[in-house]
């Protein structure tokens, strides 16, 4: 572990690549994560009962490819991770249409903002566990107390978002399409739809990392099958490397998909938006004093 | 002389009508969201009349019936449980977040060495670190407190290191310009534009760590609003977890509004005409 | 009564992207002012007239060069007006003024003589929000002058406001001066402006270089219709004219 943090960038850079590299973005990145997988190995020889590493990545690489180990039957991840990706995707369907249906019409009407706001802040003040704890007594342990679990976790947070959106609309902008008599359509299609689609983005990613957290929690207290079902299994095996492995595969799948997937979906719905060009030409004007 | 007069009894007026039309609308806004809440009651009701058993659904009367019983009994002794931890884990979060994020916010390295942390750090489900406190504390004060600090640092942290990027440059050359020290320039510039964003950290948390808080209590804890529902949930009591439930809700809702708004109001006063120039 | 004196003063920034050229914003300037004068600095934008403010003041340092700013052999004290006001938003207006000092209560007695002067006493415990741009921008000169500098720099702070508003301050800014005779380097691209209050204009080039040195022997305080003043201004105007700076568009 020599790899130690290396000079500030407000010092001269040295020269010499290794220290040029390690100083850069890229370099920053990977110090930290040696550092990081660095200080959990230290953990483990503080206190052994932790699975270090090499540990947990042997258990993955036996529950993902199967065997036979103390046992007990191995290889079902994709069967688990499947289960729950199935659930989670419906609960998330369920959720976000209807947040839609009530975030526009919150947004839109006052009255309909007057009645339903404080029941939609109620809902996005319950914890997901409630959720969890309600379905399992309404449901049992089935595969609607996962999947309602999500959707009304999911739900108030796309509904809160896209009233925000439907109401930021610029009234300017209302008033100059109404002044040149643009249609209705065109209205909803080139004002409302850009005008809100960041907020429903913002609401979309919400009601993703909430859902994925309910998802958890729902089979983590009542799954026969899943992720969430799988990570007690080993945590009551009293196997902390099957535990903190499973841990990794559901952070590792809840990061790729808000960096990549939503990252890559608002960078195409936002061209308009990027104004790099724009700054860049303020700041030089500013460096320069004019 | 007589022109300012003049203009400040007109000012008067013309505020005194515009406050008897504001109260208006806000008594016709109360009355609407009262309105809201009876319709929600009504909903319930009926749906609890069709459900027909106390044991999925029970009636709003009967949920009330719980809440008294709650309140007579020891409501207070578990909130107040509840509260010292997640105040405790929210001092922790603020108290190790803040240097995190000034650390982010002057250095390109450590901003970029930080960055993919925290935001791991900040999309972890709640639930592992819920799991993660019982397994390092068992059934203890600190579990929560624990939770709730990993949960809650990386807004903290976000925040301030957005902040201390958007301290304006233009005010710190003016202080330079008049022979102002670090000091006074820390104090005056830079402590007064991050604090707004600490508070919107520490807003934008409160409620994730108050679920994060609960349910740490189901995990590990004899005590406390999480335990409590845990405990009527392992009952198979509904009116007891629909009782508790809303109790939370409300307790938060109440906090919400009446404590961190008032107090965003009261710390960033001049913060209300900013925004109109 | 300061003494600025600057020596083949350069400054350069960095390229702007990665394979361009520095920056020349000062070439190579030599100036030295000195005594209860009221000196103007012209030129298009983009000749290093805020940099050099910005260098007198200490935010940024020369590339090769020296100034000095001293009074009676030590270092002056400055008083600067920005373009815009640069108040702290979060502090009142008193507040603001006394941020700048460095002796609390006394002070007061002080910031509060300067308030008045520019009419605004009554925004004394108002937030600079509350004040519409030019009000804040009187508060940002009586902040200025009441520090009682030696050396006042002051960079286009009237270009942000609306033409009557900039008159009127440009009236309130004459009486101040009459009234106190500071040492004033005054940044502008307004050669009307420049005409009415300054004694002495400076003419920059693109580039950061002196084209021209005017004296302006009018007594003080010069109104904008006073016909002395238009016909030094057209006469100015067209000695300006001849600079020929690079194509306006430019």
């Amino acid at each position: 572990m020599t790899a130690a943090p290396v000079a500030l960038p407000e010092a001269p850079a040295p020269q010499g690549g290794l220290r040029r590299w390690l100083s850069s973005p890229i370099g920053a990145q990977v110090t930290a994560a040696v550092v990081f997988i660095g200080a959990w190995q230290l953990l483990t020889v503080i206190a052994p009962r932790v699975p270090g590493p090499a540990d947990v990545a042997n258990f993955l690489f036996v529950e993902i490819t199967g065997g036979s180990h103390g046992g007990i039957v191995r290889g079902q991840f994709f069967e688990h991770f499947a289960v729950t990706l199935q659930r989670f995707l419906l609960g998330l369907f369920f959720g976000f249409v209807s947040g839609l249906l009530v975030g526009i019409l919150i947004g839109s009407s006052t009255l309909a903002r007057a009645l339903l706001n404080d029941t939609v802040l109620v809902l996005l003040t319950m914890p997901a566990f409630v959720w969890a704890f309600l379905t399992t007594m309404w449901f049992g342990i089935t595969w609607q107390a996962p999947v309602l679990t999500v959707a009304f976790s999911a739900f108030p947070f796309v509904a809160i978002n896209v009233a925000q959106g439907v109401r930021a609309i610029a009234p300017e902008l209302r008033n100059m399409s109404t002044a040149f008599e643009v249609g209705r359509w065109k209205q909803f299609r080139h004002l409302t739809v850009p005008a809100v689609a960041g907020y429903i983005f913002a609401g979309l990613r919400f009601a993703i990392i909430i859902g994925w957290n309910g998802i958890l929690l729902s089979e983590w207290f009542s799954g026969q099958a899943g992720v969430g079902f799988r990570t007690r299994y080993w945590f009551d095996a009293n196997r902390y490397r099957g535990f903190v492995g499973w841990v990794i595969v559901f952070i590792v799948f809840i990061v790729l998909v808000d960096r990549v997937l939503l990252n890559r979906l608002q960078a195409r719905a936002f061209r308009w938006r990027d104004q790099k060009e724009v700054d860049f030409i303020e700041i030089q004007e500013e460096q320069v004093g004019l | 002389m007589t022109d300012t007069v003049a203009e400040s009894i007109q000012g008067d007026l013309g505020q005194a009508n515009v406050l008897r039309t504001a109260a208006g609308a806000r008594r016709r806004r109360y009355v609407l969201v009262v309105l809201g809440w009876l319709v929600f009651i009504g909903l319930w009701w009926l749906l609890a009349l069709w459900v027909g058993s106390e044991a999925r659904l029970p009636s709003p009367g009967r949920v009330f019936q719980e809440i008294v019983a709650i309140l007579q009994e020891d409501f207070w002794a578990q909130f107040w449980a509840s509260i010292v931890r997640v105040v405790a884990g929210f001092f922790a979060a603020v108290l190790i977040g803040t240097p995190v994020g000034l650390l982010m916010g002057r250095s390109k390295y450590w901003s970029n060495f930080l960055q993919s942390p925290v935001v791991v750090a900040g999309s972890i489900p709640g639930l592992t670190y819920a799991v993660m406190a019982f397994v390092v504390f068992g059934i203890s004060f600190w579990g929560p407190v624990l939770a709730v600090g990993l949960i809650a640092m990386p807004y903290v942290a976000i925040n301030v290191a957005e902040g201390v990027r958007g301290v304006d440059r233009r005010l710190v050359d003016m202080s330079t310009a008049y022979g102002r020290n670090e000091r006074q320039v820390f104090r005056h510039v830079v402590i007064p534009s991050v604090l707004p964003f600490v508070f919107a950290g520490v807003r934008l948390s409160f409620s994730l760590a108050w679920k994060v808080g609960t349910l740490t209590e189901v995990f590990g804890s004899s005590k406390g609003i999480g335990f409590q529902i845990r405990r009527n949930y392992q009952l198979f009591n509904m009116p007891g977890v629909i009782a508790w439930v809303l109790l939370f809700v409300l307790f938060m809702l109440l906090i919400e509004r009446f404590i961190l708004v008032r107090l965003e109001r009261r710390l960033f006063r001049w913060r209300q005409w900013e925004r109109e120039t | 009564m300061a003494q600025v004196i600057i020596n083949r003063l350069k400054k350069t920034f960095p390229p702007p992207t990665k394979d361009g050229d520095p920056v020349v914003a000062i070439g190579d300037i030599s100036l030295e002012v000195e005594g209860n004068v009221f000196v103007s600095i012209v030129g298009p934008s983009g000749c290093g007239k805020s940099t050099l403010l910005n260098i007198l003041s200490g935010v940024e340092t020369p590339t090769s060069g020296t100034v000095s700013v001293t009074e009676g052999g030590r270092a002056a004290h400055l008083g600067y007006v920005f373009q815009d006001a640069r108040l702290l938003p979060w502090r009142t207006v008193m507040d603001n003024m006394l941020y700048v000092r460095d002796d609390g209560d006394a002070g007061e007695t002080k910031a509060t003589r300067y308030l008045d002067m520019v009419g605004l006493s009554h925004t004394h415990d108002m937030f600079p929000g509350q004040l519409s741009g030019g009000m804040q921008q009187r508060v940002g000169i009586a902040r200025a002058f009441s520090v009682e500098p030696d050396l006042l720099l002051m960079d286009e702070p009237f270009s942000h406001l609306d033409a009557i508003t900039a008159r009127s301050l440009r009236d309130h800014l004459q009486e101040l001066w009459s009234a106190t005779r500071k040492t004033v380097l005054f940044v502008t691209h307004d050669v009307v402006e420049a005409v009415q209050l300054s004694d002495r204009i400076i003419v920059l080039a693109p580039g950061g270089r002196i084209f021209d040195d005017i004296s302006i022997d009018l007594p003080h305080p010069r109104r904008a219709t006073d016909p002395k003043v238009a016909t030094l201004q057209a006469e100015i105007l067209g000695r300006f004219e001849e600079m020929h700076p690079a194509p306006a568009t430019a």
